[in-house]
């Protein structure tokens, strides 16, 4: 098995520094490494259909949708009115329009699946008016990478979807509904930063809360929070399925934001539409990649193996979430999340469970500790779209970014050492 | 030649927009049949599910052209532009590779094999080596892009020779 290993990610390194797109990566390695014991042509026939089958799957089909209704979101003017909405509770904080950027992206994170249409959507409002105000450009695009994770947690999301499916069906709902707390911890911690951030610029207390005001932009937002209530409720309740919620977000972003708001024209439909299929295809050819890459590492028993190594390691619960939180960070960095989740899930997931961790904590842990490898160079989706919205180089954010990596780090170790934060709420709707 | 894969990739776009519409369409039908019909039919999930393999994988192929898959540049982007052509030239001769051998190759033996088992789908009792099918056609189209990326390449080095 060993030499297996070291094949596999000597293959899969080497081809990721030539540049080589990540799913060609995944898909050279699976066949390499499986052809070292076994003939080559079933290999091929075998990794083809893994790679096709792995998309096979209605529970994927809410991907597309919540990031169509992500991309409506972000042009039909639902983003602006979650933006003044978010002004009008925290804005008169030192620090309010960084506490409205992070605000901002919870309420988006809380309509949208992906923190792409996040990134675009917030960012592109938020860092030109955080600029005017005197926040350095670097700092208002890094909160707005770092704070677009949250919508990763807080649902609807789709990379905890992805995780459904790594971890064999555990209940969509019970892991969106895991997501929250998390999800406003990791916002409140990077709250925490940019309030230091504000305090050393001297920034003091606006005029107090005008609650006429909160009603006002609240009524504005009203229509768009309301998706909240129709998607995540629908789901919980079990009026539909995750992917039919997905559905119905697309239709309801798509009236409000033709129909209703008049923000987006018929004749920007097309273009809406290719650009949806441009980012799940990058998603699903990763997702069929995985799928036959972790299927041919167990066929290789490599999770049983490795797993058993790690539980050879220790057998206290602390010990063991402590070096897999390391590994994923490492991971992280240089691997994009839904590789990771779904690589990773079928090695680890086995010992967190044989630890007593439940699947759905444990869900949470994994995705939060790669939303932060999402904000890392050298591979950081979120770090290379913030940029090119914000303007601004990698380099030139590392500095600001530090201090929120240490933000979400804290907020990685008190979600992992305290379960209840995630399954407090997924406990109310299984009693 | 550059013209008719121009048109091809147009084509493909078109397409995928279509299958796009077509997945949301039958969905949001499922959701409402069930719920204002009272019926529901097994045909609208297994369509769903089948249109995501062709979007997936087709779409795959346009992003390909787009230049749109992850990857890293650490050391790409500090090489002089000779050896940026020649990294880029081992990138595509990679590509290339896999998606012969698994798309196309691979991909057409699943084919004959679902056709030989005369593996039907559940509810719309289609062969299911029909929905393979896009495997293949990926890999070729795939395959055609990088033969055009290579050419441009080639041309680069060629001129930067002389």
């Amino acid at each position: 098995m060993n030499y297996e290993v070291i094949m596999l990610v000597l293959v899969f390194v080497i081809l990721m520094f030539l540049n080589v797109p990540i799913a060609f990566c995944l898909l050279a390695s699976a066949v390499v490494v499986l052809s070292l014991s076994t003939d080559f042509i079933p290999v091929t026939t075998a990794v083809a259909q893994q790679t096709t089958t792995g998309i096979d799957s209605f529970v994927l089909l809410a991907i597309p949708f919540f990031i169509l209704s992500g991309l409506l979101m972000g042009r039909g003017g639902i983003a602006n009115r979650l933006i003044e909405f978010a002004k009008s509770i925290v804005g008169w904080f030192p620090g309010g329009l960084a506490f409205v950027n992070v605000v901002g992206s919870m309420l988006f994170g809380s309509i949208a699946g992906s923190a792409a249409a996040a990134v675009s959507a917030i960012g592109g409002f938020m860092i030109p008016s955080m600029t005017k105000e005197g926040y350095s450009r670097e700092f208002s695009t890094s909160l707005t990478i770092t704070a677009a994770t949250t919508g990763l947690l807080i649902p609807p999301s789709n990379i905890l979807i992805v995780y459904s499916l790594a971890s064999g069906g555990i209940s969509i709902a019970a892991l969106f509904l895991a997501g929250y707390i998390p999800g406003i911890l990791v916002g409140l911690s990077l709250m925490s930063v940019a309030t230091i951030v504000a305090l050393k610029k001297g920034e003091k207390f606006g005029k107090s809360i005008s609650f006429k005001r909160v009603l006002q932009t609240g009524a504005r937002a009203f229509l768009s929070l309301l998706l909240v209530v129709i998607v995540i409720g629908g789901i919980i309740a079990g009026i539909f399925t995750a992917t039919e919620a997905a559905a119905i977000a697309v239709v309801y972003s798509f009236i409000l934001g033709v129909i209703v708001y008049r923000e987006i024209s018929i004749k920007e439909i097309p273009e809406i539409l290719i650009n949806t299929v441009t980012t799940t295809a990058i998603v699903m050819l990763l997702i069929g990649a995985s799928m036959a890459l972790s299927w041919v590492l167990s066929y290789l028993n490599i999770p049983q193996n490795l797993s058993a190594a790690l539980l050879a390691l220790s057998d206290n619960p602390f010990v063991i979430l402590l070096i897999i939180n390391l590994v994923l960070l490492f991971v992280g960095t240089f691997m994009d999340m839904t590789p990771a989740v779904l690589i990773f899930t079928p090695i680890f997931l086995p010992v967190a469970i044989n630890l007593g961790i439940d699947p759905i904590h444990f869900g949470i842990i994994m995705v939060l500790n790669l939303c932060i490898g999402l904000a890392t160079p050298p591979v950081g989706t979120l770090l290379f779209l913030g940029v090119s919205i914000g303007k601004t180089t990698v380099p030139k954010v590392i500095k600001p970014l530090l201090p929120m990596y240490i933000a979400m780090i804290l907020a990685l170790l008190i979600i992992t050492f305290f379960p209840q934060l995630s399954l407090f709420l997924p406990s109310l709707i299984t009693n | 030649m550059k013209n008719l894969i121009e048109k091809i990739h147009i084509s493909l776009k078109w397409i995928l927009i279509i299958l796009l519409a077509v997945m949301v369409i039958d969905v949001s039908w499922q959701v409402f049949s069930r719920y204002v019909l009272q019926q529901s039919s097994s045909i609208t999930e297994e369509l769903a599910t089948f249109l995501l393999i062709w979007v997936g994988l087709l779409g795959s192929a346009y992003a390909y052209r787009e230049k749109a898959h992850l990857g890293i540049d650490l050391i790409s982007n500090k090489l002089s532009s000779k050896g940026k052509s020649y990294s880029e030239i081992t990138i595509l001769a990679v590509v290339i590779l896999v998606s012969f051998f698994v798309f196309v190759f691979g991909g057409l033996r699943l084919v004959y094999i679902t056709f030989t088992l005369n593996q039907l789908s559940p509810a719309m009792q289609i062969n299911m080596g029909l929905i393979y099918s896009v495997t293949p056609i990926t890999g070729i189209l795939i395959i055609l892009y990088s033969l055009d990326f290579l050419g441009d390449t080639l041309k680069i080095l060629n001129n930067n020779k002389e």
